[in-house]
């Protein structure tokens, strides 16, 4: 055990499996009090049960550490306010919340419902800013807290079949970047991570199917990256953020970690590459001959047009 | 009038006003049969009034341009399948979508209300892709299409008090760079725009909130760019041109790239990549990444709102 984390009090959502369970053994493991999070639904969202959430904080408990169980869902206001309120009413406040809590459901955009759409993006970015949120007023007023979001290279770097997922993470690395600008001047700060392991979720037997006949297509080229996949483990993101809502990390705010297996690093955010300037408006002829020898010179297509 | 959209067909969502209403009119001088959707509403979204829209299709078409009215809110499903629907009916196709309607409700995080947060990404993000949605069923089918939809520096960059509309602007950057990759094949492309341009809803954040903003020493990069520039050269038909030129054939290739545009200013921006790397062969403990943190990792890092003492 180690004390990084002593006199803390931390909610993780999403942390009966995968990496938040790995999160929540890790700010435990540190002295952090947890409370354990999880709506208990199947990678689809369904048949919510409070099963995962007790499992893992019996696991804190017999390891010596104290935590208590939570099953409501991120994606509700109410009741994520009632997941912020457990920390409270347990253990007397909040200083650390890692919103973990996510679901897939993979289609591509030209057949994807309105139904698949939502649920993903209720999830993962209402969620999000559900629990911050109703943790934000609590942090402001302590003058400290960490908060840690989870966002997704498939976002960032543009995952196919992942409108929902893909627009839902990206968002949460806006909302991660806004909060820690609207926070930091009360000792509050705001990172997120982008993780990379072999979880229930992405590695259901769907995903594979889909991402599967995506190669085939020559859509994408991941077979040697899921076989890598395979070797990330779930626990190996809790350290960082262990570290991340230590007291060690007080100056890092509005960053994004990669975090794949044990290997960790720090992404770059927006700028720009290159830039055409002019005093006043640009007119299309001017465009047409600058822009292919200057903007987009080198600019690869990531899934260029197929031969009929 | 150019020929670079001549028998395209556009659908161009917020076209009432401002940098809509800008696209909207260049690509109809361009040849392009134009849907001049907007819902009419106030900056805050509230409010309803089909003029904006009426004239625009009014500018156009006393121009020599040819464009029909939409009212109908992105926000909805079925009413953006309405929007596409317009297209389809009225001009026969749809090859060129660009998703710019938008409201504002800016808010500390610690005060926003849900509806604030609800009523800002079910615009922006949401009414992204129901357009998108129904029209990419479209495009597909033809082989052909342009996606251009709207982000911003507020969700790339960061902006105080936009956890909103912050989120939802990224999130398009994120749903551009997703669905570029799942309509490229299809000889489709998909990209956003974060422009900077003085317009009626920029205009609502008050220059008040930008100096308190700078006194709190909380700016963004996108602020601090902009306030170089002066006010006239950032103006809301500054960002048309590039606009249109992403529509037109001229920019096949060019797929899944976020660029900012503010007065005479065209920025590619870069994708997110690893800066510097920690790796070990075993899992880390939190206090190793403590100890190698600030001389790797963290080294030089920016703190865009550093802790203030009371």
């Amino acid at each position: 055990m180690g004390e990084m984390l002593r006199g803390k009090v931390a909610v993780v959502t999403g942390a009966g499996r995968g990496i938040g369970r790995g999160v929540a053994l890790a700010l435990a493991d540190q002295g952090a009090q947890v409370v354990v999070n999880d709506y208990g639904v199947s990678v689809d969202g369904r048949e919510p049960t409070s099963e995962p959430a007790n499992a893992v904080v019996a696991e804190i408990q017999q390891a010596g550490g104290e935590a208590v169980a939570n099953a409501d869902s991120v994606a509700e206001w109410d009741s994520a306010a009632r997941i912020i309120a457990t920390a409270t009413d347990t253990f007397g406040r909040l200083d650390i919340l890692v919103t973990c809590a996510g679901f897939l459901r993979d289609r591509m955009i030209f057949n994807m419902s309105e139904e698949e759409f939502d649920s993903v993006v209720g999830v993962h970015l209402k969620g999000t800013f559900n629990c911050i949120r109703h943790a934000a007023p609590i942090m402001r007023e302590q003058r400290t807290g960490r908060i840690i979001t989870f966002s997704s290279g498939s976002g960032l770097f543009g995952n196919p079949g992942q409108a929902n997922y893909g627009s839902a993470k990206a968002a949460i690395s806006g909302l991660t970047k806004v909060v820690a600008r609207d926070l930091g001047k009360y000792g509050v700060t705001a990172n997120g991570i982008c993780p990379v392991a072999a979880t229930r979720m992405t590695l259901t037997p769907e995903v594979l199917k889909a991402r599967e006949i995506r190669r085939q297509q020559g859509i994408i080229r991941e077979e040697s990256a899921l076989r890598q996949l395979e070797n990330l483990r779930p626990e190996d993101v809790g350290p960082m953020v262990a570290f991340l809502a230590s007291d060690f990390a007080a100056g890092v705010n509005g960053q994004f970690f990669l975090c794949a297996g044990t290997s960790y690093s720090l992404l770059s955010l927006p700028r720009a590459e290159k830039t055409l300037y002019k005093e006043g408006r640009w007119t299309l002829d001017e465009l047409d001959e600058l822009v292919p020898v200057t903007l987009a010179e080198g600019l690869v297509n990531p899934a260029p047009p197929k031969q009929a | 009038m150019g020929q670079r959209l001549k028998n395209k067909v556009a659908v161009v969502t917020g076209a009432g006003r401002g940098i809509g209403r800008g696209i909207a009119m260049l690509m109809a001088s361009e040849g392009a049969a134009v849907v001049v959707n907007d819902l009419g509403v106030q900056v805050d979204g509230r409010g309803q009034d089909t003029s904006a829209a009426d004239e625009t299709v009014a500018a156009i078409t006393s121009a020599g341009g040819e464009a029909v009215q939409s009212y109908e809110s992105v926000a909805d499903f079925r009413a953006a399948e309405r929007i596409i629907e317009t297209a389809l009916k009225t001009f026969g196709r749809i090859d060129i979508l660009v998703n710019n309607a938008g409201i504002l409700r800016d808010r500390m995080i610690f005060n926003m209300s849900e509806e604030e947060f609800d009523s800002v990404v079910a615009v922006h993000l949401k009414g992204t892709f129901n357009c998108s949605r129904h029209a990419a069923a479209q495009m597909r089918q033809q082989k052909a299409g342009r996606i251009i939809s709207m982000s911003s520096t507020s969700g790339l960059y960061g902006n105080t008090g936009q956890a909103n509309y912050g989120a939802a602007k990224d999130g398009i950057a994120g749903f551009t760079r997703v669905v570029s990759r799942d309509l490229g094949r299809y000889g489709i492309t998909v990209n956003a725009i974060a422009p900077g341009a003085a317009t009626r809803m920029t205009a609502t954040v008050g220059d008040s909130a930008r100096q308190a903003r700078s006194r709190a020493g909380v700016a963004s990069m996108g602020a601090e760019a902009r306030s170089l520039l002066p006010r006239p050269q950032r103006e809301a038909d500054d960002v048309a041109p590039f606009a249109t030129y992403l529509a037109s054939a001229a920019a096949a290739n060019i797929n899944g790239q976020i660029f900012v545009v503010m007065g005479g200013i065209i920025s590619l921006l870069n994708y997110p990549a690893p800066v510097r790397t920690i790796t070990k062969p075993t899992r880390w403990t939190p206090e190793e990444i403590a100890a190698m943190f600030p001389s790797t990792l963290g080294m030089d890092l920016f703190n865009p709102a550093p802790a203030q003492r009371d």
